[in-house]
């Protein structure tokens, strides 16, 4: 008896069931408990959002989903641009993780630098046998790391 | 055998890693003699003397290395491996700077130059407790001073030094055998094009500015806890964490004009793990403030304050593993180079969250708080409320940026979000939401008790005009959504009260305004991220090319093709790709956009755009996008695809066919048809000056293109000094070249060569958006900064008087 605080002394005597002793919680219990339920909504709904690494195989399964692939640029087979004939048509073909070989669409202009990059990161869905990516990402080494020794070809210049 | 190199400048070097030594020494120096002087019961000011002794040694260290740093680049000292990585000699002034902090070292060194300046400020205040502060600044800076050092120890590296030699950090490059190998490097291998911008030389000194003001609010609360002294520090603490709340924030903001300005993802923030990671201790930051506020003024959230505090500082700590690790690998556009520091990078982390954070539990329950409920109608309660969604937000985007830590941890392989913007904005928009609603009502009501009845008078007049002005803007902008509403309607409220408050203060009490200040400027930028983010519209789509519902392909199709000459239209404008002009490295391509009125057909306005792009050799295409600003919109291009002009095509003698024709003839080719149209004596042109006796003779043409294109040229026919020389007419677009080759009086006709060829297609490929109202962006960010610096004054006015 002691332990309870006023609010749920006065509702014991009137033998109120238990449920409604959280009309006799602190306002921050409350709030506290409020802000629980949406960090668990937000665990649950976020769930959803991640995807993990895929492979082109696994594409195929779900046509319906976006998913992302890493892989690289296969140098061997044909890029694709034409900014003449249509400026947002860009294809190249692509080996994931399983060493398959798909071309991949891009409804957009070529991405900057594309011959560089060393991985890719593609994030789209399998249409028939090719990839339609939303979008690319390039990991291109050269950027920020890769630096080469640039040397003068005339020899001593002083 | 060692060789005896030729022109190098070694002292710089060495002296450099001396001060490197000095600073670190300085630094554990004084850590040590503030904490015995602060802590210790024996010849305080003594100690205290020796520990300001050993601090501003420790400075002038600092002061030394980072002038090392900067003669080196300045003079193109290629021997050291920072300046040849970092900089060239061709590059303009301004960008040296930005240079010395686009490594690591040089933003670590950054980051300890303006913990060592506030630290200066902190001695020369000499407030209570303060050496309790510099004991935890001390530490700091001994953290700081390690990452400099590069020396082993037992075959594990200790930071990194940016004095470190290209023929060390090169070793197997044959050239460094030779002892002249520095007159064979002629240039340094350049600063990242996309960091040639002014908003790099101002925008990182700022963000470090305010990484390093975070530290002050940890300190007082680490002090605090130590001390045991739990309630001394909350006044004083107050102006600093408003000072790293304005320089925090500023700088991030600066962060994303940069990007606006020179990046090409089209905006100002993309939710990239760089920009989270210095996101959430701004947040925290804030929260802190709010709780601080509150125990000022009612005793309460005095736990909650040191939470917060040091809970700011350990996410700066967090964000510095995060983006320097390498860990983020390649989630992140803003990939700094990994120095293999990730050890290091977490025992600094460690050695200052943990024990802090196991002082606080081990405090907690023995830090002063008011055992009774703050009523439901106090501006405590709500402020209280509102900094736990602060919580609740700091924590989604730390969660989901953390993926790769995860990914670690776990050994899980997780994704990141495929789409982060829409992912982070389902969160943050209901928290941003709700944020706005709770500091808006809670500026209506009062600390302990409100009446009630008057706060739901002003809460239900204020939300009603919002309501009204929501209808209206809803009805202008059609933003069609229910979050787009919410959000509307809660940076109205939020906008109507604080002004309302800041005009009610206007009469005398200016001095107390700083509050409503900056609430009135976060609710105007977020309504501004609301209008110019939803509204946001891509103007450059194709023409046929509808923008199907539910087809996210299609809306990649943002790209326009504009053909030299050949105009486009784009909504109300008219837009022409007039040519390019190179200064190389960078070419400038000339965008013409007419407006004409649409019921008379006038012309309304006229501008150029030069969205440019530097061809690199090393790393291809780097674009730079062009904006016209309006008072109400921007218009922001850039290209995304150009013809490489990098290499001239070479050109042999034209294959001529001769026409011989007179005045008045045309001329039929297989594209075109030539009209000739007179004959007269040449005028000067850009380029070409006759001499007094020169005989310049030129004819006009009218070209006709078969698509009905119209074009003139003008061939010129000079005799100088009795020889002949031809000006062809060289148009690859049209693929002719046209020479005046011979002038025949006596017949009365002209003899033209004219060579036919493919036409050379010169083009661009354009982006073009359309963000309305972005101006709000800016004018909130300033608006919100300016709030907490008249709040700093006033806090540091009531904290020392």
């Amino acid at each position: 008896m002691a332990k309870l605080n006023a609010c749920a002394q006065r509702l014991y005597r009137y033998d109120v069931t238990l449920p409604y002793a959280f009309v006799c919680m602190k306002k921050i219990h409350i709030v506290g408990l409020v802000i629980i339920a949406v960090a668990i909504g937000f665990i649950i709904s976020v769930a959803g959002d991640y995807s993990s690494y895929e492979t082109f195989e696994r594409a195929m399964q779900m046509p319906n989903k976006d998913v992302q692939i890493v892989g690289y640029l296969v140098t061997e087979k044909e890029m694709y641009y034409d900014p003449i004939k249509d400026p947002n048509y860009f294809t190249f073909y692509m080996r994931d993780k399983d060493s398959t070989i798909r071309k991949v669409i891009l409804y957009n202009s070529k991405p900057r630098d594309f011959e560089r990059s060393e991985q890719l990161v593609v994030t789209g869905r399998m249409q028939g046998d090719d990839f339609v990516a939303k979008s690319i990402l390039m990991k291109c080494p050269s950027k920020y790391t890769d630096h080469e020794l640039v040397l003068s070809q005339q020899g001593p210049t002083s | 055998m060692d060789v005896q190199y030729i022109g190098e400048h070694l002292w710089a070097g060495q002296l450099g890693q001396l001060a490197v030594f000095a600073s670190l020494m300085f630094s554990a120096a004084a850590a040590i003699a503030f904490g015995v002087g602060q802590y210790g019961k024996v010849d305080q000011a003594g100690w205290l003397r020796t520990a300001t002794l050993a601090f501003v040694i420790h400075v002038g260290a600092v002061v030394a290395i980072a002038a090392l740093l900067f003669l080196i680049i300045q003079n193109h000292w290629f021997e050291y491996y920072y300046a040849w990585a970092h900089s060239s000699r061709e590059l303009p002034k301004e960008y040296l700077l930005s240079c010395f902090w686009e490594g690591q070292e040089g933003s670590f060194l950054l980051w300890m130059f303006w913990n060592a300046v506030l630290g200066l400020v902190m001695l020369w205040r000499r407030p209570p407790a303060f050496a309790g502060v510099m004991a935890v600044v001390s530490v700091v800076q001994f953290f700081l001073s390690s990452m400099l050092l590069g020396i082993y120890v037992f075959d594990y590296k200790i930071g990194s030094t940016p004095f470190a030699l290209l023929r060390h950090e090169m070793q197997d490059a044959p050239i460094f055998q030779r002892a002249d190998y520095l007159s064979f490097i002629e240039d340094g291998n350049g600063l990242n094009p996309l960091l040639q911008n002014y908003w790099m030389v101002i925008h990182p000194p700022v963000l470090f500015l305010g990484f390093a003001a975070t530290l002050i609010p940890f300190a007082y609360a680490a002090h605090g806890l130590l001390s045991r002294k739990f309630t001394a520090w909350a006044r004083p603490v107050l102006p600093w964490a408003l000072f790293a709340a304005a320089a925090l924030g500023s700088g991030i903001m600066m962060g994303g004009a940069w990007a606006y300005e020179s990046l090409t993802f089209g905006g100002y923030w993309a939710w990239d793990p760089v920009e989270n990671a210095s996101l959430v201790p701004w947040l925290l930051l804030i929260a802190g403030i709010h709780t601080n506020v509150v125990y000022v003024h009612t005793g309460r959230s005095l736990r909650m304050t040191f939470l917060f505090y040091l809970l700011t500082f350990i996410f700066i700590l967090y964000s510095t593993f995060l983006t320097r690790s390498g860990i983020l690998g390649d989630t992140s556009v803003h990939a700094f180079t990994d120095l293999g520091m990730s050890g290091q990078l977490l025992v600094y982390m460690g050695a200052l969250s943990l024990p802090a954070l196991m002082l606080l539990v081990l405090y907690w329950k023995k830090i002063p708080s008011i055992a009774k409920e703050e009523e439901a109608f106090s501006r405590e309660f709500w402020i209280f409320v509102g900094t736990l969604v602060l919580l609740l937000s700091s924590i989604q985007i730390t969660f989901s940026t953390s993926i790769p830590v995860w990914n670690k941890l776990f050994g899980t392989n997780w994704a990141p979000p495929a789409d982060p913007i829409e992912h982070y904005n389902k969160w943050q928009l209901p928290i941003a939401i709700v944020v706005l609603l709770l500091s808006a009502s809670g500026l209506l009501l009062r600390y302990r008790t409100s009446d009630v009845k008057k706060f739901g008078r002003q809460t239900a007049a204020f939300a009603a005009v919002s309501f009204i002005l929501m209808v209206l803007l809803e009805w202008h902008f059609r933003f069609s959504n229910a979050a787009g509403w919410l959000l509307l309607f809660a940076s109205l409220f939020g906008i109507l009260v604080s002004g309302y408050l800041l005009g009610r203060s206007l009469k005398g009490r200016i001095r107390v305004s700083g509050g409503a200040v900056a609430h009135f400027g976060f609710a105007l930028l977020l309504l501004g991220i609301l209008i110019s983010s939803a509204k946001k519209e891509v103007i450059s789509i194709n023409n046929g090319m509808p923008l199907g519902a539910g087809f996210t392909e299609e809306q990649n199709r943002t790209n326009v093709l504009l053909l030299k000459n050949m105009p486009v239209t784009m909504r109300e404008y008219t837009v022409t790709y007039l040519g390019d002009s190179a200064a190389p490295p960078n070419y400038y391509y000339k965008v013409l956009w007419e407006r004409f009125d649409t019921a008379t057909g006038l012309l309304r306005e006229k501008f150029l755009l030069l969205p440019n792009a530097q061809i690199n050799p090393r790393m291809g295409l780097i674009a730079n996008p062009d904006t016209r600003h309006y008072w109400h919109k921007d218009l922001y291009t850039h290209v995304t695809s150009v013809p490489d002009k990098s290499k001239p095509m070479e050109r042999g003698e034209p294959d001529f066919t001769e026409h011989t024709v007179a005045l008045g003839d045309t001329i039929r080719l297989q594209r075109s048809v030539i009209v000739v149209e007179s004959l007269g004596k040449a005028q000067a042109r850009q380029g070409q000056n006759w001499q007094p006796d020169d005989l310049p003779v030129e004819v006009v043409l009218t070209i006709r293109m078969n698509d009905g294109r119209i074009f003139q040229a003008r061939p010129i026919h000079l005799i100088r000094d009795l020889r002949v020389f031809h000006l062809d007419e060289h148009l690859p677009e049209l693929g002719l070249t046209i020479r005046l080759a011979r002038i025949l009086p006596v017949e009365q006709k002209l003899i033209l060569a004219i060579e036919e060829t493919e036409p050379e297609q010169d083009f661009i490929v354009l982006t073009a958006i359309i963000f309305p109202y972005i101006n709000l962006v800016w004018l909130g960010t300033i608006f919100t900064v300016l709030g907490f610096i008249m709040a700093l004054v006033q806090r540091h006015r009531l904290a020392t008087t």
